[in-house]
């Protein structure tokens, strides 16, 4: 099937009534969730991830994809209008976008993130339609070995784009790779670390995991601390930007578009940093960059469309080579297997109504984002005035609700109140908990590909230093780790920014 | 680092050891058949040697001041709340409970008046009660309602 008889196809899928509706309730929330501070999309897309095993796989991937970059899009909001990263990729938003909602240009500081979004949104979504397929038939020619190096250059890469320390980070990956080994081993049928527990039998959950490291955690962080909300309070206007606007921010849309895109592709790299790069990158190509941080609308539009740009550019490794970019994309991959998929190299060709249904709903998303997110920001400027010590009960009972309903069984309930404060004691000791959770996910598949190589290979460690790709797998996750100790890490001077 | 790292290496690598013995006792195999207990070892062994790594790392570096535990009380409230919440779900139901949670995180929590947090908890109980069991079929435990 080409790009375009694809695309047709996944149009018509799309705009079935049903599926529209899905689009809808996705973007809708994923909005309200990226508007709400103290609930991120990962500890969202698990909240929902139970309610979605009733519907079919095609229209519960095609809502929850639709939360995810609908968080982007309501991220911003906050960012600009109360000083307030919605969710971490509109942390850049805020350096210039505040500024210019302070100087009453709140109208156009939404609107170009929203057009630029909007644009980038459109610009990943073609070139994720172009690159998965090509990607996934080069994977198909992968071996066992290739697939073990590619995972272990996906874990050390991420270990080397973490914001703290490199050690802790391996730590973590490795802490991941052990709690992926609970429960029944595939190959021997032995139980590991299951203690006779029933819960454990079928290994640790994903979604318990980061409900708990991602939603519980960052409950017990923010409950009691005092969260200045400062909501300017006057009238939004002019959210159409002027002819000026637009012509500042045309090159610096198109330029984060594409920047979003191509490092949102390498697994690790999220989309936190490209946006930092996006926001560095402008200021020096800028001819005023002392004006960087005092409200220019640059410093708006190349970070808002950066990182929906990479948000998109996030699941070409996840659906071409079951390969997950960050933790949001481990819980995708999580729920394609409980729908039943199997991720992979295979799953474009075997179930191509799903890749392509997806990314027509991905257009689709945008173009509601852009009619739905602009009238609705008095709405959410509302929202934001809903306090703390209200939302966060709520918070708490969706994450119960949410671990309950997946099996109805308290046992996953119980994973969740233990991985919640894991979590708050990860973050207060700044251990990150991104890397514990992509080990958790790609463990069970390092260990069976780690195996049948092993197996073909007669025993021997050198195939994945004698075929070429696992080779150069291999040494680029070789090399991410010895960039620290040269003390070439780019997120040491994003963490001072932030 | 911070001063806490010390005594969580010492932990982790404690917990490696652990893991490795299990490991062995799992069965390593062999390179050609590696056994069930092959990954826990050698995931082991690494997270042993990185947590023995933290913890000297800790002793010799010069530590940042640890971040503040403000609101120790609080945290362990909401804490034990889900925790409660999980213990007596089954038994007493998911409506009865979820109000429970509620009212006690803004009565005892948040100290807010008995009013505000009776009326907010039958509300929030109430919804997600229509929600996710009436309109999501999230099949929520009925408990001592369900007689």
């Amino acid at each position: 099937m080409d790009a375009l008889e694809g695309l047709l196809y996944g149009l018509s899928l799309a705009f079935t009534l049903k599926n529209l509706a899905f689009v809808f309730a996705g973007v809708l929330l994923g909005t309200l969730v990226g508007v709400l501070p103290g609930i991120g999309p990962a500890a969202a897309i698990s909240l929902l991830l139970p309610s979605t095993f009733h519907a079919d796989p095609i229209s519960s991937m095609i809502m929850l994809c639709g939360l995810y970059y609908g968080t982007m899009y309501g991220g911003s909001t906050t960012s600009i209008l109360a000083n307030i990263p919605g969710e971490a990729a509109s942390i850049v938003t805020c350096f210039d976008g505040y500024q210019m909602a302070r100087q009453g240009r709140a109208g156009p500081a939404l609107g170009i993130a929203a057009f630029g979004s909007f644009f980038a949104g459109t610009i990943a979504v073609v070139g994720l339609m172009l690159l998965a397929p090509t990607l996934a038939s080069v994977a198909l020619k992968f071996g066992s070995p290739e697939y073990f190096s590619l995972m272990v250059m996906s874990l050390t890469l991420v270990t080397y784009l973490s914001h703290g320390s490199v050690l802790k980070a391996l730590m973590m990956t490795a802490l991941g790779l052990i709690l992926s080994t609970i429960g029944l081993d595939p190959v021997t049928t032995k139980l590991r670390f299951t203690y006779e527990t029933l819960v454990l039998r079928d290994g640790l959950g994903i979604v318990p995991v980061v409900m708990g490291l991602f939603g519980v955690s960052e409950v017990l962080l923010n409950v009691g601390e005092t969260m200045n909300r400062e909501i300017l309070q006057s009238k939004i206007k002019n959210l159409f930007p002027s002819l000026k606007d637009w012509k500042d921010s045309a090159l610096p849309i198109t330029r984060g578009s594409l920047l979003g895109f191509f490092l949102g592709i390498i697994p690790g790299l999220g989309t936190i940093i490209p946006t930092f790069l996006s926001y560095g990158m402008e200021k020096r190509l800028s001819k005023h960059p002392e004006k960087f941080g005092t409200g220019v609308i640059e410093g708006v539009a190349a970070p808002e469309s950066c990182n929906n740009a990479a948000a998109t550019a996030n699941f070409v490794p996840m659906l071409s080579l079951g390969i997950p970019a960050n933790p949001i994309m481990a819980i995708l991959l999580g729920a394609l297997t409980i729908y039943g998929l199997q991720p992979g190299p295979l799953l474009i060709r075997e179930h191509s109504d799903l890749f392509w249904g997806v990314i027509a709903s991905m257009y689709v998303a945008n173009v509601m984002l852009l009619v739905l997110n602009l009238p609705l920001i008095p709405l959410w400027v509302q929202l934001l005035k809903v306090p703390y010590t209200i939302l966060y009960p709520m918070i708490l009972l969706f994450c119960l609700i949410g671990s309950y309903s997946l099996n109805n069984n308290v046992g996953d309930v119980i994973i969740m109140c233990i991985f919640g404060l894991f979590g708050f004691l990860m973050k207060k000791f700044r251990y990150e908990p991104a890397p514990l959770v992509l080990a958790l996910v790609l463990g069970p598949m390092m260990e069976d590909n780690l195996r049948q190589a092993l197996l073909i290979s007669g025993g021997s460690i050198a195939t994945f230093f004698t075929r070429p790709l696992s080779a150069v797998f291999l040494l680029v996750g070789f090399v991410s780790l010895l960039l620290p100790l040269l003390k070439l890490r780019p997120t040491a001077k994003f963490r001072a920014q932030e | 680092m911070v001063k806490a790292d010390r005594w969580i290496g010492l932990f982790f690598s404690l917990f490696a050891f652990y893991v490795c013995v299990e490991g062995v006792r799992l069965g390593l195999g062999t390179y050609q058949r590696p056994g069930p207990g092959f990954i826990p070892f050698y995931a082991g062994l690494i997270l042993g040697v990185l947590s023995l790594a933290v913890c000297l790392w800790g002793f010799l570096e010069q530590t940042d001041k640890p971040d503040r535990w403000q609101n120790r009380g609080q945290i362990a409230m909401v804490f034990l709340a889900i925790v409660g919440f999980t213990l007596l779900v089954e038994w007493l139901g998911f409506i009865l409970t979820a109000f429970l949670l509620v009212a006690f995180l803004l009565k005892v929590v948040e100290r807010r008046g008995w009013g505000f947090s009776v009326a907010v908890a039958v509300a929030v109980a109430g919804a997600s009660y229509v929600v996710f069991d009436l309109w999501l079929r999230a099949q929520l435990p009925a408990g001592i309602l369900a007689s």
